[in-house]
């Protein structure tokens, strides 16, 4: 009894990490551990990490619009619109710098608009390659890494090779325990709403790795043996960017269907970023990179998307997929027809949803779920 | 929406359009039908590298060029429409959206295009054309280059140079194999020569309008960039440039301008609104406004080549085109435009199609005036989407800065 006590007391506790705003978020750091944002997967947070800060992941937190406008046209995605709206707003204050890394054209220019405001002491732009699949984008993007590493030390002090290891085995070991988590989800799927799994992923990107890692492994350990029972739910396999807002996942609840895996740039995607601890730690910190396909912002061959989708969905046992995009994001509307065409012509019939502002059109989206489950049940 | 086909009366026409219209039409001859001229083509991004295909004797092909000429026409919607009925969003670049469903139908102010035999893509201007040529890569099952250029937010570090310095030695060895046969280093030499005189001739003509009158509008360079971008590298664009510069001399020299009247000489940021331009020319001239230059044409100034060293500055040259190029080099570049043309002001397009180009231009304009202390406007359109644009509105916003500046 008190195992499921603790079982439910973490859940609500990550719940809550989850659903903090900026300010609690800062209220909430280690002492002696500096806040530094980030955006995407390809900023290497071991490194960031190392460097003795807590790296904050910035993810659209929910706020209305209101300064942004005067500096980024409407044609923008959801997640630079409300990013600039907090800096602006001066949420995002407490940060003492931000990493910013190549990826779309929309994030490029926020960058340069982040770097003209100026208000935090401190921003990288890390410039990924985007042909990954060339040896000699490896040896750029080498060059990249040292240089964030360098100006991680200018301001913070060296980071010496063993605790850049010890961060790599930090993220590692969260990893470890999200794919755990995700197949309990599967072989328990009674246990714990959509929602709460987003949450959970969520609450890693705001807080303290390191007390990350305890409440996953808490929660694993006290993870009930007997199943909370089968539940009848047409299987759905999700696949966006970052979107990772627990309502999408009650959304497809109520409509009567269950995401069994995802490939969300903040979900179970950051799980191919295992990297190998053995070895010089920054070779290792840039290979992961090259061997797993991982943004269609990236070049890696032009299949590459195509392929790794249709096999996660086989293995999924999925019987569809829903595309979840940020409005105006080029990089995945661009892939999309020929997913769609893909997935569908193995037997996966797709359904795609568009979002512009995450705090509205909920009762639409309801709707045309409602329609693509009952197809699938 | 206007859209009278006769030139405002005060507007000068170009004597040398009637041999662009010559040089356009046999090039587009050469690219629709290369079979008979023995020719192989590859599609290719504007930024991209162009002088080792003309090297290899290669056929290059621009989409973005293409698009232009639909939109030009006004058969990019119907385009954009097929593209769309695919599942490709509204919301893309629409010379994407065009040349994806140009391919699709066939349909277009070219027939059916002829099938590449490669592509060649670099990432220096978007990476829209990233996922543009993939696309179009596994539509057509042809090889794909990619060149990959790392933005420039500050300044071009020594290991990008390197980077992109061997992917061009790569490039090489690409066409070899595509091609069957070595490359020429004298061929391209030559080539490259060419391309030097092609592109200073083009900064000298687009320099010419320095002086007042402009001998030579921003419309005008809209219409006669097209051998800068296709035929960069060829004699054809050396020759032609040379007789539309000696023209434009002599108008210097007579003082006469590309219109009659011209009281507010303005700078344009952006790629054309092409379906409107005749339109927005007209509208300028009432008003006896010109576009002096602009940020797009200008952008084919490329950094010149160095003949001792050509690949390390082709290098060099295509990872700095502006669009490459941060905010703070933006900046920088309209400012000096501003300063060397003598202009009154600018008129930014927010173009919803291109995302590189529109970010960051409310606080682009918002430095530059602080540093010129001109105004800028803004105005949103599509560069070749119609239904994104609505004219009479755009209209009033120039009416009422034209008249702002005037005063200023
Ligand atoms: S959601 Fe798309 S457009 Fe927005 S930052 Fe990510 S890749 Fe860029
Ligand atoms: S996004 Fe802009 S630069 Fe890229 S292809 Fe479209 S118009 Fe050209």
């Amino acid at each position: 009894m008190s195992q499921k006590t603790s079982f439910l007391d973490l859940i609500k506790e990550l719940a809550k990490i989850a659903d903090r705003g900026w300010s609690e978020v800062a209220t909430h750091l280690p002492p002696g551990r500096i806040p530094i944002g980030y955006f995407c997967p390809y900023v290497p947070e071991e490194l960031l990490q190392a460097a003795g800060t807590v790296p904050l992941r910035l993810m659209d937190m929910p706020v209305k619009i209101s300064h942004a406008q005067a500096h980024l046209p409407a044609y923008c995605c959801h997640l630079v619109k409300s990013s600039l709206e907090n800096y602006l707003r001066g949420d995002l204050d407490f940060l003492q710098g931000i990493v910013f890394s190549q990826s779309c054209d929309t994030m490029k220019g926020l960058a340069d608009i982040w770097t003209i405001e100026g208000r935090l002491p401190f921003q990288f732009n890390l410039m990924v390659p985007t042909r990954l699949n060339s040896p000699l984008a490896r040896d750029y993007f080498r060059i990249e890494v040292e240089n964030l590493k360098a100006a991680l030390e200018k301001k913070l002090g060296k980071i010496s090779d063993e605790s850049l290891k010890e961060a790599v085995r930090l993220f590692n070991q969260i990893r470890k325990r999200l794919r755990t988590l995700y197949a309990r989800m599967r072989l328990d799927p009674g246990r714990l709403p959509g929602k709460g799994l987003a949450q959970i992923v969520q609450a890693g990107y705001l807080m303290d790795r390191d007390q990350y890692l305890q409440l996953l492994t808490g929660l694993l350990d006290s993870w009930p043996d007997q199943s909370a029972g089968k539940t009848p739910e047409v299987p759905l396999y999700l696949s966006g960017n970052i979107v990772h807002s627990g309502d999408w996942f009650s959304l497809i609840e109520e409509a009567g269907g269950r995401i069994v895996y995802d490939d969300l740039c903040s979900g179970a995607r950051t799980l191919r970023l295992t990297i190998k601890e053995e070895g010089d730690p920054l070779d290792a910190l840039v290979d992961r990179y090259f061997t797993n396909y991982l943004c269609p912002t990236k070049h890696q061959g032009i299949e590459a998307h195509q392929e790794l989708l249709l096999k996660e969905v086989q293995e999924s046992g999925a019987k569809g997929v829903i595309f979840l995009f940020y409005k105006y994001c080029e990089s995945y509307y661009f892939d999309y027809p020929d997913l769609k065409k893909l997935l569908e012509g193995k037997g996966f019939p797709t359904l795609l949803l568009e979002i512009e502002d995450p705090s509205q059109a909920r009762e639409q989206m309801k709707i045309r779920l409602q329609a693509f489950v009952e197809m699938l049940s | 929406m206007a859209t009278k086909k006769t030139a405002p009366k005060s507007y000068r026409e170009i004597e040398s359009v009637k041999a662009y219209r010559r040089l356009m039409q046999g090039y587009y001859l050469m690219a629709t039908h290369p079979k008979w001229f023995g020719k192989k083509t590859a599609w290719i991004t504007s930024g991209g590298p162009v002088e080792p295909l003309y090297a290899m004797g290669v056929l290059p092909f621009y989409p973005e060029n293409y698009g232009a000429m639909c939109g030009a026409g006004r058969e990019a919607v119907s385009l954009c429409e097929t593209a769309e009925a695919q599942g490709y969003s509204r919301d893309l670049c629409s010379y994407a959206r065009l040349d994806i469903g140009s391919s699709i139908s066939g349909k277009g102010p070219l027939g059916v295009l002829p099938k590449p035999n490669f592509l060649v893509c670099g990432n220096n201007i978007c990476g829209t054309v990233i996922k543009w040529y993939e696309i179009q890569a596994r539509k057509f099952q042809v090889p794909l280059f990619f060149l990959d250029t790392p933005f420039i937010h500050k300044e071009l570090t020594d290991h990008t140079i390197q980077y992109v310095r061997r992917q061009m030695e790569e490039y090489v060895a690409f066409l070899e194999k595509a091609c069957r046969r070595p490359f020429s280093e004298k061929r391209f030499l030559k080539v490259s020569a060419r391309s030097v005189e092609a592109v200073s001739l083009w900064k000298e003509i687009l320099e010419l309008s320095r002086s007042r009158p402009a001998p030579f509008a921003a419309f005008d360079a809209f219409i006669h960039m097209a051998p800068i971008v296709t035929l960069r590298g060829t004699g054809w664009a050396v020759r032609y440039y040379k007789k539309l510069k000696k023209e434009l001399e002599n108008r210097v020299k007579n003082g006469q301008g590309a219109f009659a009247r011209e009281e507010i000489r303005l700078i344009w940021d952006n790629i054309p609104i092409w379906y409107d331009i005749r339109n927005l020319s007209q509208l300028l001239a009432r008003h006896g406004a010109v576009l002096v230059a602009d940020t797009y044409t200008s952008a084919w100034t490329l950094k010149p080549l160095d003949l001792a060293n050509p690949l390390e500055s082709l290098s060099r040259s295509y990872a700095s085109v502006l669009l490459n190029l941060g905010l703070e080099h933006k900046v920088a570049n309209m400012s000096e435009l501003i300063k060397q043309y003598q202009a009154d002001g600018f008129i930014m397009h927010s173009n919803r199609s291109c995302k590189t180009y529109s970010l960051g231009q409310y606080d682009l304009k918002k430095k530059v005036t602080e540093l010129t202390g001109k105004p800028g406007l803004i105005i949103e359109a599509d560069h070749t989407d119609s239904r994104s644009y609505a004219p009479s509105q755009v209209e009033k916003q120039i009416e009422t800065f034209v008249e702002m500046a005037r005063t200023r």
